[in-house]
């Protein structure tokens, strides 16, 4: 890339020279050579496109800063009208002898001045078409480049025809053509779309240039058609004159374009500036929404933006609390309560903006206020014109508030009002639709804003409630025996699963004294949490009073006793007790409200349920009157099986598990061991309800006796 | 899910609330509600006829639980009729019967409302 242009430079010089060698010794000998005048000419328009050519491969600038390019290039045509003014005043004896159409010069120094001046106007004319071509092509439409190389090829075309001509001859055709390309040049200075995207103070500026450079250009179109400068320019080179003529009309035709189209887009230029505006803050909110995390902060820069977009004086936003979660984030001091016939809820004021709460309370109390019952009982802007004036406001008719207009805005989710966006001006009627316009757009990305950091917030605390559920099964999964005492005469074995998190089963084995065990199984009413606590205190309390009391019975009836305060009336606990002595395999039973046990003594399958109530229904003599004890003498072989109601009530579509099938499993695996005859009837009650998860806890206890080893 | 419905219907003094469905955790609060609107109307002879329920959970019983005491202080009750072998086994194994009066036709209980009345 340098070095094209080192050469396209040098080629451009090399040649530029070689013309003014060529005309001083024109000048001093008088030559005539067969077509040397043409090939002249081809060396000038040669060395004009290399010099094109080397500011082509020069530095590609997008326009960015057009105000300040326009004012380069009327500093520089100035600068040349200036000095070829100065040139052509102070320097005497360049003249030019007329001869058969052709121009002499007289003296040397007026072949250096056309030289040198033919040059300055080769740049300026190439620079002023650049920078018009660059602003014609900008936003460019199908059609632009085309009309663009018309204008070239028209301007070449002119150019050429000159070729054969003699400098002080004119001919029909380069007219015709000149003429044409004028049109061009108004037809191509119609592109000015760049006008509208300038600041306002860059188009006073603009308007100001346009109307210095047409001015300029002006000037140098009179110099370069009359007097002596015409005559410099027509005896270098006829065909460059047309080109650095025509390209400076075109600029000058351009230039009061652009003056006349920058004067009438000035009265438009602060809107459009808002427009930009507008259109930039609600890109920057957008992104914002996404990423903000903050509430406060979010709310602040909803407010702020507001207040910069519609130029707005005051500005706040109230949010509309839905539950307790979000109270904490909030300054106290700024939720208020509100109580209307329309609505109660509490507010929270956010985002203040040149304005303090004490007024707002003053203009919209926040205890009620007509205004917000306006808003929620039909979610639209609503504007004011007058602040003073209207009735709505500043009930009270308090003194001190401050004039101007209002503009109030619903935050809507789901036709809901979440929130309540308000901006104030200081002056009356300050709010016009596009104004209005704006301020919902702003609400709506506040809305969306603001249910968006819900939402994080919502799936925050299900993340933390899951960590603590996680915590709870841990811990109850460890209130469960983490292994099952072994004996030489008694097999037990023991699942338990809970349907949720965390569940009300409870099964445990207590070795009593030397030679007697104490089982329980227990289920409390209800899942979740609240079972699971309850669970932990049965566990407690059958630890404590096992090894006080004997009978099972007398354990049920101080459980009950104990239980019954601190049970939730609505609950209640159901339990089992057996009590086994190791040596002899007598078993004692009590049950209160639990599902009776399951004795398998080889073909002699029974449920064995003595009366009983659940813990926690009735308290006292009604209790202990309705507990019974059984006893019964375990054989070897025999096998009891405990389990809560989510054993029997196990389902299949409307199917239950039930009693029956229970004594099936007992009897097809009565000759396994503890451990067989849990796993068989577990499969089966799951294969039983294969297509439904559990809907309550499950919880199996298989005790076999196998007798004296 | 199965549905759980609550009618009431009135017998002079009696209401009748007529159970139909699933009685469990979630449906419970239906339940509740009924009790709740006869107990703040003052009518506190209830009979629950349980013909249409097909089951019943350990929440479900709670919510009898719930309401008797404040029933029985106002001298009411809640009477338990027709329900099917299934549902009365649940009953039953809590140790129900010993709490509740629970009789096999709704005529019964409704004579024992009007007998005691006397």
């Amino acid at each position: 890339m340098k070095w094209k242009r080192i050469l396209a430079l040098g080629g451009a010089m090399f040649l530029g020279v070689a013309i003014l060698a060529l005309d001083v010794v024109r000048s001093s000998v008088d030559i005539e050579i067969e077509g040397l005048l043409t090939a002249r000419d081809i060396l000038v328009l040669t060395a004009f496109f290399l010099l094109y050519l080397f500011l082509e491969l020069s530095e590609k600038t997008r326009i960015e800063q057009t105000v300040k390019k326009l004012g380069l290039i009327l500093v520089l045509s100035v600068v040349v009208t200036l000095v070829t003014t100065a040139l052509l005043m102070f320097t005497t004896d360049i003249s030019f002898e007329a001869k058969e159409g052709f121009l002499n010069p007289l003296s040397y120094k007026t072949v250096f001045a056309a030289s040198f001046l033919n040059l300055g106007f080769s740049l300026l004319a190439l620079l002023i078409f650049r920078f018009l071509r660059d602003l014609i092509l900008y936003k460019r439409r199908r059609g632009t480049r085309r009309n663009l190389i018309i204008l070239v090829v028209l301007m070449a075309a002119t150019a050429a025809s000159t070729m054969f001509l003699r400098p002080v001859d004119s001919g029909i055709v380069t007219s015709v053509l000149f003429g044409t390309a004028v049109i061009a040049m108004v037809a191509n200075s119609f592109r000015l779309s760049w006008i509208v995207y300038l600041s306002k103070r860059e188009k006073v500026f603009g308007l100001i240039y346009a109307f210095l450079l047409f001015g300029t250009l002006t000037v140098l179109n009179v110099m370069t058609q009359t007097g002596l400068l015409n005559q410099i320019l027509l005896y270098y080179s006829h065909p460059l004159k047309e080109i650095v003529g025509q390209t400076l009309l075109f600029g000058n035709i351009y230039a009061g374009m652009a003056f006349v189209s920058t004067l009438f887009h000035l009265p438009t230029a602060e809107a459009f500036e808002k427009k930009t505006t507008e259109i930039s803050s609600l890109h920057t909110l957008g992104k914002l929404v996404t990423r903000v995390f903050d509430f406060n902060e979010l709310l602040d820069t909803v407010t702020t933006m507001t207040l910069q977009v519609c130029e707005a004086k005051a500005c706040w936003i109230e949010i509309v609390h839905q539950g307790e979660g979000e109270e904490g984030k909030a300054d106290p001091g700024a939720v208020y309560e509100y109580r209307s016939k329309v609505r109660s809820c509490r507010l929270r004021v956010a985002g203040l903006r040149n304005i303090r709460s004490e007024e707002i309370e003053l203009l919209l109390p926040f205890g009620e206020s007509s205004m917000r019952d306006e808003i929620f009982l039909e979610p639209k802007p609503v504007v004011v014109d007058d602040i003073a004036a209207d009735e709505r406001i500043n009930t009270n008719r308090k003194k001190g508030i401050r004039q101007g207009s209002m503009v109030v805005v619903p935050l809507l989710s789901h036709d809901e009002v979440i929130g309540i966006l308000y901006a104030i001006k200081d002056t009356e009627q300050g709010f016009f639709k596009d104004d209005v316009d704006v301020v919902s757009a702003f609400a709506d990305q506040a809305t969306i804003a603001i249910e968006n950091s819900r939402l994080i917030d919502k799936s925050l605390e299900r993340e933390r409630l899951m960590r603590e559920m996680m915590l709870a099964q841990e811990m109850q999964k460890r209130l469960l025996p983490q292994s099952l005492p072994i004996f030489p005469t008694i097999q037990l074995d023991a699942v338990s699963t809970p349907a949720f998190e965390v569940g009300g089963d409870y099964y445990d084995v207590v070795q009593l004294e030397k030679e007697r065990i104490g089982i329980v199984v227990g289920d409390v009413s209800g899942k979740g949490l609240s079972a699971a606590f309850y669970m932990s205190e049965v566990k407690g309390i059958f630890q404590s009073l096992s090894r006080i009391h004997s009978s099972p019975g007398t354990l049920l009836e101080r459980a009950n006793d104990v239980l019954s305060d601190s049970i939730d009336r609505r609950s209640f606990i159901s339990l089992i007790y057996a009590v086994v002595d190791t040596r002899t395999g007598k078993l004692t039973l009590s049950r209160a409200g639990h599902c009776p046990m399951l004795h398998v003594s080889g073909n002699d399958i029974r449920y064995v349920r003595p009366s009983g109530m659940g813990l926690g229904l009735s308290r006292g003599k009604a209790f202990s009157d309705s507990i019974q004890e059984e006893t019964l003498q375990l054989k070897p072989g025999d096998s009891c099986v405990f389990y809560t109601d989510g054993l029997t009530e196990a389902r299949n579509g409307d199917d239950e598990f039930g009693y029956e099938r229970l004594i099936d499993c007992a009897r097809d695996f009565r000759n396994m061991d503890a451990t067989g005859i849990k796993q068989s009837i577990l499969g089966r009650v799951q294969s039983f309800s294969a297509n439904q998860s559990l809907h309550d806890d499950l919880t199996l206890l298989v005790l076999k006796w196998v007798g004296k080893p | 899910m199965s549905e759980f419905n609550v009618q009431q219907r009135e017998h002079g003094e009696i209401s009748v609330l007529d159970l139909k469905g699933y009685l469990d955790a979630h449906t419970a609060p239906k339940l509740e509600d009924a009790f709740q609107d006869l107990l703040a109307a003052a009518r506190f002879n209830i009979i629950v006829n349980c013909r249409d329920l097909s089951y019943i959970s350990s929440a479900g019983l709670g919510v009898f639980m719930a309401f008797i005491e404040e029933v029985r202080k106002n001298e009411g009750d809640i009477k338990l009729t027709n329900m099917t072998p299934k549902v009365f086994n649940v009953f039953d194994l809590l140790g129900f019967p010993l709490l509740y009066d629970i009789t096999n036709e709704e005529a019964e209980a409704i004579r024992k409302f009007t007998e005691k009345r006397k």
